[in-house]
C-alpha cells in the first residue's frame, strides 16, 4: 500500500469517525438551566476535527504517490509479531483477572510474554518462571501492603 | 509573606518520609532518564500511582524527585554510550560523548551533571520570585481570557508538535474529544457512552496517560524482534568516578555560557508546549554561535556540555512557573505533572499560589532540593544504571507492562480503568505507527476539561462570542494562537520564501493592539516598544532589498518530537 494511499484511507476512517460522533451528539440531553449546552463543547470540536480532517484527505490526494520502499520481505504479522502477541496476552491477562486475580493473572502474563519474545529452551522457561514469579510478587506485596490497595483475588482463590 | 511561606513549606518537607521518598524518586528519574527509550514523562507515569496513598505535597515532592533527576539523568546515557536516554539530552552528546571517548568520561559527566544543577537552581530561583508575580497578572484573566489561553496552549503545541501540522491539529482536537466522553461535569448528562453504562464515567487521565505514552512506547520498543531480545546497552558501558572538583571550575568558568543557557532554558519552559528537547539544542546553538573557538565544537568541549545540560534543566523551573501560576502545561512533562496535581485534588490557577500558599510553595522547594538530590545521587545512579543496562529489553517491558496494569488499577480500584489503558495502548501505538504526534493528544485530554470549565463560565457572564475577540487578554491569546498556527510553516520556509520577512513584525504589530487597550501606563509603552520593534524589523527588511537570508534556513528547528 502506498503512503498516498494510506493517509487518504486515515482521513477517510477520520471523518466517518467525526460524523458518527456528531451524530451521536445529537443523543446529548439539552437542559433548561445553565447556558452552555452539555452538546456545545464536543460539537464545536468535532466541526473542527471534521474541516481537519478533511483538509488532511485534501493534501493527502494532492501529494503524489510515494516511492515504493524496498520490502524486507517481512509479512505484517511477521513484522508486528511481538506488539500482536503484547495485545493478544493482555487482553487475556485482563480478560482472565476476575477468575484468576491479579496475581495469578500477572504471573501467567508476564511468564507468557517473556517465553513468547524470549523463547522457549528449558533454561529460559525456568528463568521467566522466576522473574515473573518474583517480579509480580513484589508488585503485588507493595501494592497490598504499604499502600493498602485491595487488588482482585479473583474467583478461583475466593473459592478455596 | 513568602519566607513565611517557604518556612512552613520547609516544615511541611522537612519529614525523613518525605527527603527518602524524594531520593527514591530523584535515584528512579536518574535511571529512567539514563535508559535510552524511556522519558522522563514516561517516568513520571510511572511513579503516579505510587503517590496515590501520600499527602500531596509528599506526593508531588517525590514526582519532583523524579522530573529533576530524569532531565539530569539523559546525560548519562548520551555522554557514556552516545545515546541520548531522553530528547532533552540530544545536544549534549554533541560534545560530551567525545571527550568521554577522548579519555574524559568522568570530567564530562561532572560538567554534565553541575551544569544541571546550577541550571536547575537558577531556574529554581526565578520559579520562586517569577510563579507568584505570574500569578498576579493572571488574577486579571475573565474567563474567556483563559479559554482563550488554553486554546493557544493546544495550537502552540500542535505546531510544535512535529512535521505534519494538520496531524498536529487533529491530535489534539481528538484529545480534547476524548476529554468530553462520559458525563459532562456541570450538569452530570452522559455524552458519547453509546449505550455502555461504564462509559458514563469516561475515561480516567492516568490510564489514557499510560496507555497513550508507556504502553504504546513499551511496545515500540519491542517491535523488533532481534533488539527486544537484546540488552539496553551491549558495549559494556562501565560505572566512571565523577570528577567534581574539576567540573565545578569549569563550568563556574564559563559563567556567561551557564547563565545564557539558563535564561533560554526558563524562557523555553515557560512558553505553552515548547520543552527541554528543544531547549537543549537552543542553549548548544547560542553557545557555538558566542563562543570564541566554535570549532571546537563537536570535538569534545566543555561549553558544548555546559550549554544543553543547564537549559535543559532551567526549562523544567520555566515549565512550573507557567503551570503553577496560570494551570497551563509548559510541556509534556508538565502536562503529566498537571495530572498528577488534579490527581491529589488540586487544581492549579492563578489564585493557587495565594489559596494553597503551602502546597506551592513546598512544590517549588522540592524543585529546589531535588536538584541537591540529583548531585548526591548521581554516582549511585550511575552505577544502578550500568546494571539496569546489561537487563534485556523484553524483560524489562514484560515486567513494566504488568505495573502498567496494577499501578492503573490502583487509582480507583476498578478494573474498568485497566481496559481504558489496554484500549488507549492500542490507540497510542496506531497512532504512533501512523506518524500522529502524542504530545497534542495528552495535552488535549489534559486540558479538555479545563477549556470546556472556562467556556461555560464566560458563556455564563455574556452569550455574545464578542469578549473572545475584544477583551485584551483574549485577543492577546487569539493573536499568539493563530501566528502559533503558521508558525510550523514559517520555520519550513525561514530564509526560503518572502512572506517570513513579515512573520515577526505583523506579529509584534498584532501584540502592540491588545497592549494598548489595556490599562495602566506600563502595558500600552509595552504596545509602542512593539510598535517600533515591527518598524524596525520591517525597514530592516527594505534596506536589504526584501531579500531573505538562507542561512536562517539552516537554523534549529523550534520543534517537538
Amino acid at each position: 500500500m502506498s503512503r498516498l494511499n494510506r493517509d487518504v484511507y486515515i482521513a477517510i476512517f477520520l471523518i466517518v469517525f467525526t460524523a458518527v460522533f456528531f451524530w451521536q451528539s445529537f443523543e446529548i440531553k439539552n437542559i433548561d438551566y445553565g447556558t452552555l449546552q452539555a452538546s456545545a463543547w464536543p460539537r464545536m470540536i468535532l466541526v473542527v476535527l471534521g474541516i481537519l480532517s478533511v483538509t488532511y484527505l485534501v493534501q493527502s490526494l494532492k501529494v503524489g504517490p510515494a516511492e515504493e520502499t524496498e520490502s524486507d520481505g517481512l509479512g505484517f504479522f511477521e513484522r508486528y509479531r511481538n506488539p500482536i502477541v503484547c495485545f493478544i496476552l493482555y487482553f487475556l491477562f485482563l480478560f482472565s483477572m476476575p477468575y484468576l486475580g491479579m496475581l495469578i493473572a500477572g504471573i501467567l502474563f508476564v511468564f507468557l510474554l517473556l517465553s513468547a519474545i524470549g523463547g522457549v529452551t528449558p533454561k529460559a522457561l525456568i528463568i521467566h518462571a522466576i522473574i515473573a514469579c518474583i517480579s509480580i510478587g513484589a508488585m503485588w506485596s507493595f501494592f497490598t501492603y504499604p499502600l493498602g490497595v485491595i487488588l482482585p483475588q479473583g474467583e478461583l482463590i475466593s473459592t478455596f | 509573606m513568602i519566607f513565611e511561606n517557604i518556612l512552613l513549606a520547609v516544615q511541611e518537607l522537612s519529614t525523613l518520609e518525605t527527603l527518602l521518598f524524594m531520593s527514591i524518586g530523584t535515584l528512579a528519574g536518574l535511571v529512567a532518564g539514563a535508559i535510552p527509550g524511556f522519558t522522563i514523562a514516561m517516568a513520571i507515569v510511572l511513579t503516579l500511582p505510587f503517590t496515590f496513598s501520600m499527602p500531596p505535597a509528599q506526593g508531588l515532592a517525590t514526582m519532583m524527585g523524579v522530573f529533576v533527576g530524569g532531565l539530569s539523568g539523559g546525560l548519562m546515557s548520551g555522554i557514556l554510550t552516545g545515546i541520548p536516554g531522553t530528547p532533552s539530552s540530544v545536544a549534549t552528546t554533541f560534545d560530551g560523548f567525545p571527550m568521554a571517548r577522548n579519555g574524559r568520561p568522568g570530567l564530562a559527566l561532572g560538567i554534565g551533571v553541575w551544569a544541571s544543577f546550577f541550571g536547575g537552581t537558577i531556574s529554581a530561583v526565578l520559579l520562586v520570585t517569577l510563579a507568584p508575580q505570574l500569578a498576579q497578572i493572571g488574577l486579571e484573566f475573565q474567563p474567556s481570557d483563559y479559554f482563550m489561553l488554553v486554546l493557544f496552549a493546544l495550537t502552540i503545541t500542535a505546531s510544535l508538535a512535529g512535521e505534519n501540522l494538520t496531524k498536529g491539529l487533529i491530535a489534539g482536537a481528538l484529545g480534547l474529544l476524548i476529554a468530553t466522553i462520559g458525563e459532562d461535569e456541570a450538569s452530570g448528562i452522559a455524552r458519547f457512552t453509546f449505550g455502555f453504562d461504564d462509559m458514563r464515567q469516561g475515561f480516567s487521565f492516568l490510564p489514557v496517560l499510560i496507555g497513550l505514552f508507556a504502553f504504546s512506547q513499551l511496545l515500540t520498543d519491542l517491535e523488533d524482534r532481534v533488539k527486544a531480545k537484546k540488552a539496553l546497552s551491549e558495549d559494556g558501558s562501565s560505572a566512571v568516578r565523577v570528577e567534581h572538583l574539576a567540573a565545578i571550575k569549569i563550568v563556574l568558568s564559563q559563567w556567561v555560557n551557564l547563565l545564557r543557557s539558563s535564561f533560554i532554558g526558563v524562557f523555553t519552559g515557560v512558553l505553552p508546549a515548547a520543552g527541554s528537547s528543544i531547549s537543549n539544542i537552543l542553549a548548544y546553538d547560542q553557545a557555538k554561535k558566542a563562543s570564541k573557538t566554535p570549532e571546537k565544537f563537536g570535538t569534545g568541549c566543555a561549553e558544548g556540555i555546559v550549554a544543553p545540560e543547564s537549559a535543559n534543566n532551567a526549562t523544567a523551573g520555566g515549565a512550573l512557573i507557567t503551570m503553577m501560576a496560570l494551570g497551563i502545561p509548559g510541556d509534556i512533562v508538565t502536562a503529566v505533572m498537571l495530572g498528577a496535581l488534579l490527581i491529589h485534588d488540586v487544581v492549579p490557577s492563578p489564585s493557587f499560589v495565594t489559596e494553597e500558599p503551602v502546597l506551592a510553595y513546598s512544590m517549588f522547594l522540592a524543585f529546589f532540593v531535588a536538584n541537591f538530590l540529583m548531585i548526591a545521587l548521581q554516582s549511585g545512579a550511575l552505577r544502578l544504571f550500568v546494571l539496569v543496562t546489561k537487563v534485556r529489553m523484553y524483560i524489562l517491558a514484560a515486567i513494566i507492562l504488568a505495573y502498567c496494569g496494577i499501578g492503573v488499577f490502583a487509582l480507583n480500584n476498578i478494573e474498568y480503568d485497566m481496559w481504558t489503558l489496554f484500549l488507549f495502548g492500542i490507540l497510542g501505538y496506531v497512532l504512533r505507527k501512523l506518524g500522529f504526534p502524542l504530545a497534542p493528544i495528552i495535552l488535549g485530554v489534559v486540558l479538555g476539561h479545563i477549556a470546556e470549565l472556562w467556556l461555560a463560565r464566560a458563556t455564563a457572564i455574556s452569550t455574545s462570542v464578542l469578549p473572545f475577540i475584544i477583551q485584551p487578554w483574549s485577543m492577546f491569546f487569539l493573536i499568539l494562537a493563530v501566528f502559533s498556527v503558521f508558525f510550523s510553516s514559517y520555520q519550513d520556509n525561514l530564509g526560503k520564501k518572502t512572506w517570513t520577512l513579515f512573520y515577526t513584525p505583523a506579529l509584534t504589530a498584532a501584540m502592540s493592539v491588545p497592549m494598548f487597550l489595556m490599562e495602566g501606563t506600563a502595558r500600552p509603552i509595552l504596545g509602542v516598544i512593539l510598535l517600533l520593534l515591527s518598524g524596525f524589523l520591517l525597514n530592516r527588511a527594505r534596506q536589504q532589498g526584501w531579500k531573505v537570508n538562507p542561512a536562517d534556513a539552516e537554523g534549529p528547528r523550534l520543534s517537538e518530537g
